[in-house]
């Protein structure tokens, strides 16, 4: 286990600055996941710690010790890390063992204590009938838990894992995902593992860096991005929402364009942003929406509606089938909000989904 | 029923085209390149209807035979380890390194490329002749060395190797060169992650990934090298004690007429065997092993930085392209202008543009220029259309029979020039019903032969980067097999048309060793003359024409590069 500091690191690729001003510390043991739309800098922000990427400014720290800085740097190999690659990078031209064993033999570690671990590692990841294929004759889950086996072997205190189940099926992943949640309990390793997958985020941090043009956005437990996300960017990237404009007032918040208004015990008295999650909302006799349903898609598990609430707006209404009854097209609804989210509107003005700061 | 009724009445009705042109893209291999060959071989075990070794015992019975065998095998195997160690460093240094002006070195390392081999001869022959070479004289007066010849001395077997490598090295550079491009840089970061340095990945990761394609572009040079007619006939012929190669030894007995054909053909199925046991080595043993794994997202591609040694490695490369490149071509442009070749071109009165003005007035210089011109364009753009069919073909259908036009260009480009121009000069004087002995035809037949493949391989793996889905949408907007590829294909790969163009184009100019052998009066050509003024004439009018053929090419070059935006170049 180890501890990450990361101290206002800024990294720029000519004028481009893919990163800005990151800080942020990775506690001992955590399970990290950097969550953010493809190019917004999470993979640079990994390639930094692993000693990929040089930063351009700032610096990162490794257990209290200084490995990336303008006058510091500490090439990958000397850094005791674990990292498995989206493409897996298994070599080619070696058998199973001959890949897993590499970072022994590179360590020189005695032939016995070697071939012990390989066989271990190799256990936990199930591959043990495969240690003396080549990997042209695997399948990509298998590939995929060769580079694993590989980045475990030498009990790194920092594993880094970039995009790794993005090349399985969805099945595989679903898997795969709780396979390296258990060795990682297994092994108390800390891991910092990348992804554009919310699910994959949400079901396996300890902490998301939810990042977004290459700024951190929000940093918190996955309950906390769910239920309380610092802005509509992170709302909307984690999760489903819809989003209303109103005016927020004594007690409630009047809708823009609809003579209907929501129930608000908040103290801003401005324009504002609502952000309603569907399973946020409930039918009910005495609701605090009036709607008509617009469409209806029985998912079995759920019914996922939309709702018609005047003004040309809808919102999206998530439901248990054995809770919501009838709510077949063209029916008159009324919902009631069980939560909701209120953003200052000048804060983020328009394009409030495309936060950049 | 009734759908496969259907389906029978569209096979009918609608004869899939593609088939003629596979028939006559085989027909004319076959004619042209597997008969000739198939009958030398034949031929020279049954030299009088019943199997006898007389000829190959006749043949080899002449120490001087055995000799160029051994020149052969020798001149061409240290080309191909002096190649490889050049090419491999080189490859990696400016396709991984952050080595400084990297896109520059990259260009003048396969300039060569495209260079017609004997002037590089020739400019060696100048610099190192054991008397008068310029760099001998320079050391001699540098160092005030007493010997009136050396220390280096070209017309050696170690001499013709260095010009060799210098000639046939980029075609090793080219070949790891694309392996080191293609492989995913994620192989190398694992390597390091793991705990190994630069030095030790590129000694367990990128060089065993790289070993299939280093010893395909190892090989690649050995074959080059050992059917090489141009450097050995210029080298060899000017040492004191000659130096006969296979190539050279065949071109002498066919120029004993009748009697020499035998011998020549006994010599040739050696080369031949050779060059086809190589090819089949590297397609089939060692090409099943490559490992291009090609990253699913694109990386930047990662470099190793040189540190304090990059600098250091960037001077090297200056020094190399210096020695490599702008010595030789400079040597052949100044002299072109010098008169007298005993002394310095910057002393009094030795400037002269006399061999120019002779060169551009002589009627067998223009003659050959012309013919050469023509012969390159009828070559050039009937190689073209043959491509961009194949291209079709290969690319876009899964016709049974489309891989053998392929086997046979790529067996026709791998075999040694003088092999197939010795095999057209055998069947195609009449006696098989064809006779195109002393015509211009039987010289384009044999370009084509060796230089198809050039062109082929272009248009190829441009067809292999358009969707299908582009051409299938104009074949449901109603247009045939033929209008699509005229209306859509075609100007969709229209870059790599013109560069396949003039890769046919430019080799076809200045060929030398098959023109040497099917020449006739009124079909002479300009590698031919060149070789001719420089052996009998005036090694100051060859350097002219020479260095005429450089600007020409380079000119080419840059307008190839301008037409493809800087895409395809030499």
């Amino acid at each position: 286990m180890s501890v990450i500091t990361i101290d206002h690191v800024t990294k720029a690729f000519g004028s481009s600055v893919v990163l800005h001003d990151f800080t942020e510390t990775f506690g001992e043991g955590e399970f990290i996941t950097l969550l953010g739309p493809s190019g917004c800098g999470k993979t640079t922000m990994l390639r930094i710690i692993a000693g990929f990427e040089k930063p351009t400014k700032g610096r990162v720290l490794i257990d209290e010790k200084v490995v990336s800085s303008q006058t510091v740097f500490v090439p990958p190999e000397k850094r005791d890390i674990g990292m498995v690659f989206q493409s897996y990078a298994v070599w080619p031209h070696m058998t199973v063992r001959e890949n897993v064993a590499y970072p022994l033999e590179i360590k020189k570690v005695d032939k016995g204590t070697a071939r012990k671990k390989v066989d271990q590692v190799l256990a936990t990841v199930h591959l043990s009938q495969y240690a003396d294929r080549i990997p042209s004759q695997l399948s990509g889950g298998q590939q995929q838990r060769v580079a694993l086996a590989r980045a475990l072997v030498a009990e790194p205190k920092l594993l880094l894992l970039d995009e790794p189940l993005s090349n399985l099926d969805a099945k595989l992943r679903e898997s795969m995902r709780f396979e390296i949640k258990e060795i990682q309990n297994q092994l108390a390793v800390s891991v910092v593992y990348v992804t554009h997958d919310q699910t994959e985020a949400m079901a396996m941090s300890d902490r998301i860096v939810v990042i977004n043009n290459g700024t951190v956005q929000q940093v918190g437990a996955p309950s906390a991005i769910y239920n309380d996300p610092a802005n509509p960017f992170v709302a909307d990237f984690v999760g489903k929402i819809d989003f209303l404009s109103g005016l927020a007032e004594e007690g409630r918040i009047k809708l823009d364009d609809s003579l209907q208004s929501i129930p608000y015990d908040g103290s801003l008295r401005c324009p504002v942003i609502v952000g309603i999650r569907p399973e946020w909302i409930s039918y009910a006799e005495t609701g605090n929406l009036k709607g008509t349903v617009k469409s209806h898609y029985y998912l079995g598990d759920v019914n996922d509606c939309r709702i018609d609430i005047g003004g040309g707006k809808e919102l999206r209404v998530i439901t248990n089938p054995f809770e919501s009854g009838d709510v077949s097209k063209g029916k008159k609804v009324s919902l009631a909000i069980r939560k909701s989210l209120v953003y200052k509107k000048e804060s983020f003005g328009s394009d409030f989904l495309t936060i950049k700061t | 029923m009734r759908d496969s009724r259907v389906a029978t009445g569209d096979k009918r009705s609608y004869f899939d085209i593609k088939w003629l042109f596979i028939i006559g893209i085989v027909a004319f291999l076959v004619v042209f390149e597997v008969f000739p060959m198939v009958y030398m071989f034949i031929k020279s075990f049954f030299p009088e209807k019943s199997f006898s070794l007389a000829s190959y015992k006749k043949t080899y019975g002449y120490e001087l035979n055995r000799i160029s065998l051994r020149n052969t095998l020798v001149s061409a195997f240290g080309t191909m380890i002096l190649g490889t160690l050049i090419a491999f460093p080189l490859a990696w240094l400016v396709g991984r390194t952050n080595l400084y002006c990297r896109k520059f070195f990259r260009g003048l390392c396969v300039m060569t490329y495209m260079v017609p081999p004997y002037v590089g001869a020739m400019a060696w022959s100048r610099l190192l002749n054991p008397n008068v070479g310029i760099v001998n004289v320079f050391i001699r007066r540098l160092f005030h060395l007493s010997m009136k010849t050396g220390p280096f001395d070209i017309y050696t077997i170690p001499g013709m190797i260095w010009v060799l490598t210098s000639f046939y090295y980029p075609y090793a550079f080219i070949t790891i060169s694309r392996a080191m491009e293609k492989m995913d840089p994620s192989l190398e970061e694992a390597s390091r992650i793991s705990g190994a340095s630069s030095w030790t990945t590129l000694r367990t990761i990128t060089l065993p990934m790289m070993t299939p394609s280093i010893i395909a572009g190892a090989l690649l040079v050995f074959v080059s090298a050992a059917s090489a007619y141009g450097i050995p006939s210029i080298i060899g012929a000017n040492a004191k004690v000659k130096i006969p190669t296979v190539t050279t030894r065949i071109i002498d007995y066919v120029g004993l007429g009748v009697d020499g054909l035998s011998d020549a053909m006994s010599l040739a199925v050696f080369l031949m065997l050779l060059a086809n046991l190589v090819l089949y080595i590297s397609t089939f043993v060692v090409g099943k092993r490559k490992y291009i794994t090609v990253s699913g997202k694109s990386t930047r591609p990662n470099t190793v930085d040189l540190g304090r040694f990059r600098v250091l490695f960037t001077v090297l490369m200056f020094v190399f392209a210096f020695i490599m490149i702008v010595l030789p071509f400079v040597t052949v442009g100044l002299t072109s202008v010098t008169k007298n070749l005993g002394k310095s071109v910057l002393e009094e009165g030795n400037f002269t543009t006399m061999h120019w003005s002779k060169i551009f007035t002589r009627k067998d210089v223009i003659l050959s220029v012309k013919n050469s011109l023509l012969y390159a364009v009828i070559s050039a753009s009937f190689g073209i259309v043959v491509s961009v069919v194949m291209a079709n073909l290969l690319e876009r259908t899964t016709i049974k029979g489309r891989r053998i036009p392929d086997f046979l260009i790529t067996v026709g480009s791998g075999t040694p020039s003088v092999v197939i121009a010795l095999g057209l000069i055998m069947t195609m004087r009449g006696q098989f019903g064809l006779n195109l002995y002393n015509t211009l035809w039987i010289m384009i037949i044999a370009y084509l032969i060796k230089y198809l493949m050039m062109g082929m391989r272009t248009v190829v793996s441009a067809m292999s980067q358009i969707h299908v889905s582009l051409e299938e949408c104009s074949r449901i907007s109603g247009a045939g097999w033929f209008r699509t590829t005229m209306k859509i294909t075609v100007p969709l790969i229209a870059p790599s048309i013109a560069a396949g163009w003039f890769l046919i184009f430019i080799p076809t100019f200045y060929e030398l060793s098959m023109s040497t052998l099917l020449y006739s009066k009124d079909t002479q050509v300009i590698g031919y003359k060149l070789h001719y003024y420089w052996t009998y004439t005036s090694q100051q009018q060859a350097s002219a024409i020479a260095f005429g053929i450089l600007l020409f090419i380079v000119i080419l070059n840059s307008i190839l590069n301008k037409l493809t935006k800087g895409e395809f170049s030499i």
